[in-house]
């Protein structure tokens, strides 16, 4: 059954179509991502389905209950902000209690509710203290505290960790993957970062200028892109694109390089076409455990080491890639070494239409 | 109101917002209105009853009066006194702001004792004033009018200056000394270009101020200088009131504020709410 | 300014000294005179500069007329300024969302506010006129039969008239002030409480008035003071009259000075007034907690 139903939802600011007929169904419990680039409509969708926007068309169902025209607090869904938007006069007690208080619960019902969100949050030390006394990430927890006091059906996400620095990005992230797991309620959650997006959602939805380009399990959507945008958006680094054109039995790169596909079908000789294929799917000669796999000869370009992991950019195909490496495979650039390319990784897509036309056999 | 769908509530709302809209305007501008055209009514028109609320023609012949008596050169001396006076006190009041701000000379005392001048009540002073400029020679002269309005537009062009300075990032003037200018060339090239607008809109207010002011043109003026506000309350009597002259003059004397404060519209809410809000 | 090595030090007081020069003679130097001269007897008569001791300042206590204008400038502003804060607010409330011609409506509004306080009694005492103003017109038109209200004149009808033409110059300047305190209130915390469930009252009681709160103090303190020296207004409507029944301190004060010529004695009301205002303003400053 599910518990948000949102169907042909449109949002106009004036001439600007922000959200082009948008639907979603999101079963119970499940935790929804909105993935995009900025300005794709993500957090206008979330606004739209909290009740802070209006929508221009479309209708959302809530639990069943159609809520298209109910005001927010009638909508049984909570929220988390980007900036958090605690009440600075109120102390922290008092802000996770703000929205008991003012639908008339008991107070010994919100003094239980409170102390469970606090202890849940590792925040009941600070109940005393106001906002301006808190750092980032407990400004965060209270925002978050303040969202699952109520006990709501909905519980909506926008951009939660923008404003956090990235250590403790990390480690909200898990705090955030833990409460779902205890809470078990259905989360919508918006960002723009894909590392949050893979590593939280049940589900990713990625949008695009108003319109969902795809949506399914991180790792459906990981390793079957629909389109050029889905595959270059996730993956960090980015999956790199060489142009080409195809042969009979694979492609022919921009400088000539025959690179066969096996297990590939459907050729169309002369097709122009993008070959991507992920720095991950780049080793160093002899490493590899691709079954099978193109070795070729480079001459390293620049070298940028992360710790255990190297990004290598190498020549291929009249471009640059970029090859994701052991720390100790190379040491600097001009250095010659061989490669190893899994090609059965690889995807094939229509340099026109953009879209996918095979991947993985 | 919930049951209806929410483009129904929000137009409801809208045109309600409106209604109320236009009624404070017509609260608010009548009485102005009604001072503009009674300004253009002939004598009958204005004695009629019931009141005529919109005059048959526009006649000029009550500005004529002003005119031809010479009544209306106290409109030129409110300029004259205003603007003069608005621009020495535009000069000195930013040099004192300026260094208020980066050099925090006197420190918060200076700061709070200049502030505390526009709390002063005119009442308070007026009369050693005048007793003062009897001594000096300046009662009825432009020059000492002059001297006290500057010097009571001070502490409002210090206090809006003084915001608006502390908005230019200090980066601009210090990399303008590491480019080899002297403190005051970068006052005056990049500080005052930097704050040009909230010199326009704090120029107006103390024109404005000092063009409207009563107290101190009443009691320091006699014949010479005598300046719009107090022209008006010579067509006061005691039985009748000339009712054409008081509305000519009184709207002679409006005119340039509605025209500036038209042009300068903008700067509005920062002006008259003397930097309370910041931005 | 061309030295090499000019320092910094002199640079700072050369800004300042002209304007502290001409603050110190039109606000101080008055002001310590009539510290003085207010423990002398220089009146009309003669100049005697002897010291008098508190002399004028016994003879303040005694003076009922002082008093009773001291309670006519309470009366007004106790009236005048709670009615321009609320009918200001509201004022702001309506305008604080967009709508077409908004620009338009505020300029309009603000009218009242920059003609001169004169011009704007000069205004009402035309509007009030018993014979030949609108407002005994509407009035009569609405309860059917002729009205005469003298509302200069009458002692009941005066106070409403002074109070209604303050209230309608200075309600816009309230209105600007909040107009500009509300927006920039953080909406998502108004969005926070819309989702948590609260209503308005709700909202404006926790949210928006904690938020508003140092503005509005401001604007309560600058009016509340401005109320207290009113002077333009009476005197282009009733000149403090009829008698002395609309006589405010600034006007006895003028009075004392102006027409008495009792140097002394207007000295030392003048002093009275300070007094009481930075009375006013130090507690008020403590209390609203405006730390500047």
């Amino acid at each position: 059954m599910s518990d948000l139903k949102i169907t042909g939802i449109d949002k106009h600011y004036g001439k600007f179509h922000a959200v082009k007929g948008v639907s979603l169904d999101v079963p119970e419990g499940e935790f929804t991502v909105l993935v995009g680039p900025s300005g794709c409509g993500k957090s206008t969708l979330l606004r739209c389905i909290a009740g802070l926007e209006e929508t221009t068309g479309g209708t959302i169902e809530i639990g069943g209950k159609d809520v298209t025209h109910a005001r927010p607090r009638d909508r049984d869904i909570a929220m988390v902000f980007q900036n958090y938007a605690l009440y600075p006069y109120l102390n922290v007690r008092d802000n996770i209690a703000f929205g008991l208080r003012a639908r008339k619960f008991a107070e010994a019902e919100v003094e239980k509710r409170v102390k469970r969100a606090a202890d849940m949050l590792d925040i009941g030390h600070l109940l005393a203290r106001f906002p301006r006394e808190l750092s980032g990430g407990q400004r965060q927890r209270v925002a978050i505290g303040r969202a699952i006091v109520r006990d709501a059906r909905l519980y909506l996400f926008d951009e939660p960790l923008s404003n956090l620095d990235a250590q403790l990005r990390d480690d909200m992230r898990v705090e955030i993957k833990r409460l779902h797991q205890e809470l078990g309620r259905t989360m919508i959650y918006v960002t723009h970062d894909q590392i949050e997006a893979m590593t939280l959602a049940d589900r990713i939805v990625l949008l695009r200028d108003g319109v969902i380009e795809q949506q399914g399990s991180p790792l459906d959507v990981f390793e079957r892109p629909a389109s050029r945008f889905v595959a270059g958006f996730l993956g960090s680094p980015k999956m790199n694109f060489l142009k080409a054109t195809m042969s009979q039995t694979g492609v022919t790169l921009a400088d000539g390089r025959k690179l066969d596909l096996p297990g590939y079908k459907g050729f169309k000789i002369g097709q122009a076409v993008f070959l991507g294929i992920r720095p991950q799917h780049i080793a160093l000669a002899g490493k590899t455990v691709a079954k099978r796999h193109e070795r070729i000869a480079v001459t390293i370009e620049l070298v940028q080491p992360t710790g255990s992991r190297v990004l290598v950019t190498l020549p291929l195909g009249g471009t640059s890639v970029v090859a994701e490496l052991a720390a100790h495979d190379v040491s600097r650039p001009g250095e010659k070494i061989h490669v190893d390319i899994d090609l059965t990784r690889a995807i094939l897509i229509d340099a026109d239409t953009e879209k996918v036309i095979q991947v993985t056999p | 109101m919930s049951a209806l769908p929410l483009h129904r509530r929000q137009s409801f709302r809208l045109a309600f917002r409106y209604l109320l809209a236009i009624m404070f305007v017509v609260v608010f501008c009548f009485p102005v209105y009604w001072l503009f055209i009674i300004s253009f009514k002939t004598p009958d028109e204005i004695f009629a009853f019931p009141p005529v609320w919109y005059p048959e023609s526009i006649q000029f012949k009550n500005y004529a009066v002003l005119f031809k008596d010479g009544d209306a050169w106290s409109v030129w001396n409110s300029l004259v006194l205003a603007s003069v006076s608005t621009f020495v006190a535009m000069i000195l009041g930013t040099l004192a702001a300026y260094s208020l701000v980066r050099f925090k000379t006197g420190g918060e005392n200076l700061a709070v004792w200049i502030i505390s001048q526009r709390m002063m009540p005119p009442v308070a002073i007026v009369f050693p004033l005048f007793l003062l400029y009897v001594y000096l020679g300046w009662v009825d002269s432009y020059f000492g009018l002059i001297i006290l309005y500057t010097a009571f537009s001070l502490p409002y062009v210090i206090w809006m200056m003084r915001g608006y300075i502390e908005d230019i990032p200090l980066e601009l003037e210090e990399s303008a000394l590491v480019d080899g200018c002297t403190r005051f060339e970068v006052l005056w090239k990049v500080v005052l270009p930097m704050a040009r607008s909230g010199l326009f809109a704090t120029a107006v207010f103390t024109f404005i101020f000092a063009w409207n002011d009563f107290l101190f043109a009443l009691v320091l003026t006699r014949t010479e200088v005598t300046t719009y506000t107090v022209q008006v309350t010579h067509y006061f009597g005691g039985q009748s009131n000339f009712w054409a002259k008081i509305a000519a003059m009184s709207v002679l004397g409006t005119i340039p504020v509605f025209f500036t404060v038209a042009v300068m519209q903008r700067y509005l809410v920062r002006g008259i709410s003397m930097g309370a809000v910041k931005g | 300014m061309t030295a090499t090595v000019h320092p910094d030090r002199n640079f700072r007081y050369w800004l300042v000294a002209p304007a502290i020069f001409l603050l110190l003679l039109i606000g101080l130097f008055p002001l310590i005179y009539s510290l003085i001269v207010s423990f002398m007897r220089i009146d009309m008569m003669d100049t005697d500069t002897s010291f008098a001791w508190f002399f004028n300042y016994k003879n303040l206590f005694k003076d009922a007329r002082l008093w009773w204008s001291l309670a006519h400038t309470l009366l007004i502003t106790v009236i005048a300024l709670p009615i321009e804060l609320l009918l200001g607010l509201a004022m702001a409330y309506l305008f604080l969302e967009k709508m077409p011609g908004r620009q338009i409506f505020i300029a309009l509004l603000v009218l009242p506010t920059i003609i001169s306080p004169i011009v704007a009694g000069a205004t009402w005492r035309l509007l009030f006129d018993n014979k030949y103003g609108p407002i005994n017109q509407i009035i009569s038109w609405l309860a059917g039969e002729r009205i005469n209200a003298l509302w200069n004149i009458n002692p009941t009808l005066v106070y409403p008239a002074i109070i209604f033409c303050e209230i309608w110059q200075w309600t816009p300047f309230m209105f600007l002030i909040l107009l500009a305190a509300l927006s920039n209130v953080d909406k998502s915390q108004i969005e926070a409480a819309e989702i948590d469930g609260a209503r308005f009252w709700r909202t404006f009681r926790y949210i928006v008035l904690p938020a508003i709160w140092p503005v509005m103090a401001i604007a309560i303190l600058i009016r509340g003071l401005d109320l207290f020296r009113i002077f333009d207004i009476i005197w282009a409507l009733t000149q403090g009259g009829p008698g002395s029944k609309t006589e405010t301190i600034s006007i006895y004060a003028y009075a004392q000075g102006f027409k008495q010529f009792e140097t002394s004695y207007t000295a030392a009301i003048a002093f009275l007034v300070v007094l009481i205002l930075t009375v006013i303003c130090t507690w008020a400053i403590r209390r609203m907690g405006l730390a500047k």
